[in-house]
């Protein structure tokens, strides 16, 4: 069985293993100039010499390339359940060769069990490889950026894109099983899985542990602290940029500023704090901090900011991790049922 | 335990659709079985129950003693080539050979490969492109190189030309000769059957009709011709199946246990292919007027 799972697999196999090594040569030899860049420029940093030009200089050199290998690592679970998954089960129930399959002397459950780990340790390995390059080469930029909550970045680092590899490859299987054909196996297979990575970080991760809010009261003392206030929706809303919150959190939500009823306050109604502008403030016209902050003050306003700390990195990479693979767990147990079961 | 395959009241139904209906059989060891009817009588639902394919909704069925795919080693006793033939396309014929070897503990390398051999098929050929006889014959191989102690195959001769057809069941029956293997076959051609069958199974829509060895069978059936007369006019001894009605004269297909009396009527015996006919007539004219003739005008 194992012998027949490899020789179906094999093709599939071989073409995945000559993408992995060609993309895993572009990352070495750009990735080890990259972190000698960086060293380099690193050293120039001295209390009397600001780096920070050369840093970002650095960042905007390999941003495109950046961006490339990360839209890899995020596609790569993607299309493994497509290509992997979808026609693991359903070429068999499109071609009708699982009568020949099933009428060997396996009992179709070790079949079935017997494709799913081997493919699915495939999967695992093929995005363990690719996740771990991407966290290696990215490192540098990581450290720039400073963001390790970014969507982007939280989905193509360390260990979450190995669950959706499993999760992804039971998705397209399940989805073959059920279906019995490979292409709208494999269209569901693909709508699933991006409709999940669209929900996952917007609405999921960012509510997986219990979030920190911390509330500022619009005075000179917090905008001394910001960048700025600015405002938007043609000045139905003020916002203070820049509060201060725990380096490298992940800050989920910073309503407008409201006022002690919670109401959000119109920039329109306190022009007299926005001098220098006729008509409502837009962003980016020059709004002096201090005195408009000064003056706001005496409204009683507030803002505030719900963060993750960036302690919950760890946490939310394991908790994402265990729902994938649950998730995977739960559609391979609807397989067995079903090929168990319902005979096809 | 001397049945291959015993039902009791199996059927099968497709949401709606009734496939095989109150279907109860007991086939004895060492036959060579043929199941005919008409294309969508349910002999495809039938054999992929007995293989374990396909689960019934009612009733029980065992096959050489046990439940169908009861386990690996009841799979191991029954080799099954389904309609069309199924392959891997992209796997060659020595893969195929080794997919048995690896997949059957009993499973027999030389019987294999004397008769890919004999067959001339390039071992290495993707079944792909193997022609659609010689696919069959390579999904034949690879069932009964497993050396089952039942065969079933569904319609295996269906795509076949006539010479492929001849040679297909030539070969089947050379092999279930030497291992002493039992058979069931179907088709909806009753002179696909005709050379290789001693037992008989009619499935007409959903229903058997009639089971028995052919010998059995033929010797049981006659043919009988006479002037015009009802079906109610005839010995009670005899069963009609059949009936058709000139100005002139009857003629019945009837079945008789004993031999049928001399009489007012000239009887002959049936070739298997009028026998399964009649059969296969008398249910159709009962299923099209239901109402009016509830037994049909054949009784």
């Amino acid at each position: 069985m194992i012998w027949l799972t490899w020789r179906q697999f094999r093709v599939q196999a071989l073409t995945a293993l000559a993408i992995l090594a060609a993309a895993a040569i572009c990352l070495l030899v750009t990735g080890l100039r990259m972190h000698h860049t960086y060293a380099a420029d690193l050293a120039t940093c001295t209390p009397r010499h600001d780096c920070s030009d050369a840093l970002s200089a650095f960042g905007k050199s390999y941003s495109s390339a950046f961006n490339l290998t990360e839209l890899l690592v995020i596609a790569a679970p993607g299309l493994i359940g497509i290509f992997w998954g979808a026609p693991l089960i359903g070429r068999e129930l499109e071609t009708g060769t699982n009568q020949l399959a099933w009428t060997q002397s396996v009992t179709r459950s070790r079949w079935l069990a017997v494709k799913l780990a081997g493919v699915g340790i495939a999967s695992i390995a093929t995005a363990a490889v690719l996740s771990y390059l991407l966290t290696w080469w990215a490192g540098p930029l990581d450290q720039i950026n400073g963001n390790r909550f970014a969507a982007m970045t939280f989905s193509s680092r360390d260990i979450v894109p190995l669950a959706y590899a499993v999760f992804a490859f039971a998705l397209g299987t399940t989805a073959g099983l059920l279906l019995r054909r490979t292409l709208p196996a494999m269209a569901v297979t693909l709508a699933v899985f991006v409709g999940i990575q669209i929900l996952v970080p917007t609405l999921i991760r960012p509510n997986l542990l219990p979030s920190t809010t911390v509330t500022f009261p619009v005075n000179k003392t917090t905008a001394s602290q910001a960048t700025g206030i600015y405002t938007s929706g043609g000045g139905a809303e003020i916002y203070i940029a820049g509060l201060p919150v725990p380096p490298g959190a992940w800050v989920i939500s910073a309503p407008p500023v409201e006022d002690s009823s919670g109401q959000a306050v119109a920039a329109y109604n306190h022009l007299n704090c926005f001098p220098g502008t006729s008509g409502p403030p837009t962003k980016g016209t020059g709004i002096d901090v201090d005195q408009t902050a000064a003056c706001l003050a005496a409204y009683h306003l507030h803002q505030s900011v719900t963060y993750q700390p960036a302690r919950y990195y760890w946490p939310l990479q394991w908790y994402e991790t265990g729902i994938f693979l649950a998730l995977a767990g739960a559609l391979s147990c609807i397989s067995f049922w079903w090929i168990r079961r319902r005979r096809t | 335990m001397n049945a291959v395959l015993q039902a009791h009241a199996l059927g099968k139904s497709y949401g709606q659709r009734q496939a095989l209906t109150d279907c109860t059989l007991e086939i004895p060891l060492g036959h060579v079985v043929g199941l005919v009817g008409p294309n969508g009588a349910g002999k495809t639902t039938l054999l992929k129950i007995a293989c374990g394919m396909l689960a019934p909704t009612t009733g029980r069925i065992e096959v050489l003693g046990e439940p169908p795919a009861a386990g690996p080693a009841q799979l191991a006793r029954v080799g099954y080539v389904a309609q069309d033939t199924p392959t891997y396309a992209s796997l060659s014929v020595a893969d195929h050979l080794k997919l048995g070897a690896k997949l059957n503990p009993r499973w027999d390398a030389n019987l294999a490969r004397a008769r890919i051999d004999q067959l001339d098929l390039d071992p290495r050929q993707r079944a792909g492109k193997l022609s659609g006889g010689q696919r069959a014959q390579l999904a034949l191989t690879v069932a009964v190189a497993k050396r089952p102690e039942l065969l079933i195959l569904d319609e295996p001769v269906a795509s076949l030309d006539p010479l492929a057809r001849r040679d297909f069941l030539r070969h089947l029956m050379e092999s279930v000769a030497e291992n002493d293997t039992s058979v069931i076959l179907s088709s909806h051609l009753v002179s696909d059957l005709e050379r290789v069958c001693d037992y008989l199974i009619v499935l007409v829509a959903s229903r058997v009709l009639l089971t028995g060895e052919t010998e059995d069978l033929l010797a049981q059936h006659h043919r009988i011709v006479c002037s015009r007369r009802q079906a109610t006019d005839l010995p009670p001894e005899l069963d009609v199946i059949w009936a058709e009605h000139t100005d002139r004269q009857s003629t019945f297909i009837v079945r008789s246990q004993t031999e049928v009396p001399a009489g007012y009527w000239s009887a002959q015996h049936l070739e298997l292919e009028d026998l399964v006919l009649a059969y296969m007539e008398s249910a159709a004219d009962r299923g099209r007027r239901p109402t009016t003739h509830p037994t049909g005008d054949a009784r």
